[in-house]
């Protein structure tokens, strides 16, 4: 591997990142108006822009190391991440659009007319939010580690004080073009060298048995139900309560748009997460002796070098490198900018000054976790954050578009109750591994949570005798109603 | 003769509005459709909440029916996946059947459900529009 040029190749993302958002920047100020401005954003640019934001480190290198390390239960997990799309298409994309709110706490408020509901779900959204960009940190920590050999805090440290600084510039909130610009990078990055490999691999001499490489236990054949639904259930509906996926169909200028949009993320993500389960598969054949916890997350930048011995591999590395480093950018940029958005409302005063504080604050605290703590696998930690979304956010956000009596006494209990259950679950789990038959209910609790979270909200929200705001008919009625064109 | 059209008395139902009585194609409304009187302090357009109420009804079923086909659809293939040995046993270009269509195969499922939803969703509300505009 050659340091000097992935070195190069993060400092050519970063250059590039800057400058389209200073370009940006320049649309925005001369429209004036972000939300005029982003009116002229085509569905596919904007598609482009949701998915640039959403596909993180997660997948862009766990994923791979996933399949490398688990086998075939890896591919459930970029699965449950496009299912995810699915069900925000169907049950809040173009609801959520014409609501006009900005946020998750916006549209909660304005729904329940309640403050007391919209701390609640600004305090989940922060959570969520933080526990997602520990993962982006940690994974530039470990690209760095990996290809130029520094300490694992350098590459944490870089993509905070970037993306902090960045987004506190007031540089990021209309740069629907950077992010575009870091879904087509992501894509190409990964996909150049897979298209390499697999042809070296398959013109190769084989060598290779299928029954070794792919072995039937850790294939597809061996599915624990409980866990495998539990945690489709938690991707699936995790989705749906990310900060940052709420505020891009606000780039939508209708409804329908925002439908016709989240229709071609969902193609979007599903060729990235194809590519990448190809890598998988590659990985499995070419780097077996990759498999081992920690390790196994470094793969797809291992792997090109491996192939090609020499400065093809080299040139190859930087690129996956490079589209790494878009990965951390694009998401931890976008999930500051909506963290931002909500503390700078509810704590401070709201004002383009405490925006930028907030950013700051934003980046500081994930910063700090991610320097406390050792990487855990990728793919791993970003479930977890969908299953807190997903015990946490999405049964108000479904409940509340969709079920006129939710009243804010039932949206706060059954918040707080998914919240406590989930973290509950997971923390004991982490702290004594499970005991015995309860395990897989610690480690996967989303299919008990998420219920009871629902269960909870129903049963407070009837028996509240104040009952659903008055205005309610009418709000639902707004959120549901195309608008005439 | 003038040009000046001859006053008529209009009636309550006139023209194709009889026929939007009952169940129109996923929308469903009830019997007789309230008519919206604009009587000074009266509630805005009655009939325009029943209309949005049986659109919001006729979207959930929508959404509710297409993720139960997508259920369907997913753990059909899942089952087929993890229950049939002899996928294990094909092999395509050097990975067997069932890796394959675990790795790749649900992604055109979740794709067409999408699509067949958002044809769906779209057709609901442009039949609202419709009877908005009649109504």
């Amino acid at each position: 591997m050659n340091a000097v040029l992935d070195l190069v190749a993060v400092a050519l993302i970063v250059a590039a990142t800057l400058i389209i958002g200073i370009y940006g920047l320049r649309i925005s100020r001369t429209t004036g108006d972000f939300f005029v401005a982003s009116r002229t954003v085509r569905p596919v640019w904007n598609a482009s822009a949701i998915s640039g934001e959403y596909l993180s480190a997660g997948t862009f290198l766990g994923l791979s190391g996933m399949i490398l390390l688990g086998g075939a239960r890896g591919f459930w997990f970029p699965i449950g991440y496009a299912a995810g799309y699915l069900l925000v298409l169907m049950f809040i994309a173009a609801p959520l659009r014409r609501s006009g709110a900005y946020t998750i706490p916006d549209f909660i408020e304005a729904r329940l007319e309640s403050t007391a509901a919209r701390r609640v779900t600004s305090a989940a959204v922060l959570v969520i939010g933080w526990l997602y960009i520990v993962p982006q940190l940690h994974g530039a920590g470990i690209t760095l580690v990996v290809v130029a050999g520094l300490p694992s805090w350098v590459g944490a440290v870089t993509v905070a004080v970037l993306v902090g600084v960045a987004v506190a510039a007031g540089g990021m909130r209309a740069i629907t073009y950077m992010q575009a610009f870091q879904y087509w990078l992501k894509l190409t990055a990964l996909l150049i060298p897979v298209v390499f490999i697999a042809f070296a691999v398959g013109g190769g001499p084989h060598d290779l048995d299928p029954a070794i490489v792919f072995p039937i236990e850790a294939g597809p054949s061996r599915l624990d139900v409980y866990e495998t639904g539990s945690l489709m259930l938690a991707l699936l509906l995790g989705t749906m309560g990310l900060p940052h996926v709420l505020v891009r169909f606000y780039t939508s200028p209708t409804g329908v748009s925002a439908r016709r949009t989240t229709v071609l993320v969902i193609v979007m993500v599903s060729v990235f997460y194809a590519v990448s389960s190809t890598l998988g598969l590659l990985a499995r054949m070419v780097a077996p002796d990759l498999a081992e916890p920690g390790v196994a997350d470094t793969v797809a930048l291992v792997l090109p070098s491996r192939v090609f011995p020499g400065l093809g591999g080299e040139l190859l590395t930087a690129l996956v490198v490079a589209g790494a480093f878009a990965a951390f950018l694009a998401t931890s940029a976008g999930l500051v900018v909506s963290l931002a958005g909500v503390i700078s409302q509810d704590v401070f005063s709201g004002s383009v000054r405490s925006f930028r504080g907030s950013a700051l604050l934003c980046t500081a605290v994930p910063l700090g976790v991610a320097l406390l703590t050792a990487p855990a696998g990728l793919v791993s930690s970003v479930g977890v954050v969908f299953v807190f979304a997903a015990s946490s956010l999405s049964p108000v956000l479904l409940l509340g578009v969709w079920w006129r009596r939710l009243t804010a006494r039932g949206a706060i209990a059954g918040m707080v109750t998914g919240a406590v259950s989930c973290g509950l679950a997971l923390l004991v789990y982490a702290a004594v591994d499970g005991v015995g038959i309860a395990a897989p209910f610690l480690a996967q609790p989303a299919a008990w949570t998420i219920p009871l979270a629902t269960a909870v909200m129903v049963a407070v929200s009837l028996l509240d005798r104040r009952g659903a705001p008055l205005r309610t008919d009418r709000y639902l009625a707004r959120l549901h109603a195309p608008e005439r064109v | 003769m003038s040009d000046i059209p001859r006053r008529v008395r209009v009636t309550a139902d006139a023209g194709p509005s009889r026929r939007s009585g009952g169940t129109t194609r996923g929308i469903a409304l009830p019997g007789a459709a309230t008519r919206a009187i604009a009587l000074p302090g009266a509630p805005v357009d009655e009939a325009d909440a029943v209309y949005s109420r049986a659109l919001r009804r006729s979207q959930l079923r929508l959404a509710l029916g297409t993720t139960a086909g997508f259920v369907v659809v997913g753990a059909t293939l899942a089952a087929v996946v993890a229950l049939v040995p002899e996928l294990n046993e094909i092999v395509v270009l050097g990975v067997p059947l069932s890796w394959l269509l675990h790795a790749f195969a649900f992604y055109p499922a979740i794709l067409v459900s999408a699509l067949l939803y958002a044809r769906a969703a779209s057709r609901n509300e442009r039949l609202y529009l419709a009877l908005r505009e009649r109504g």
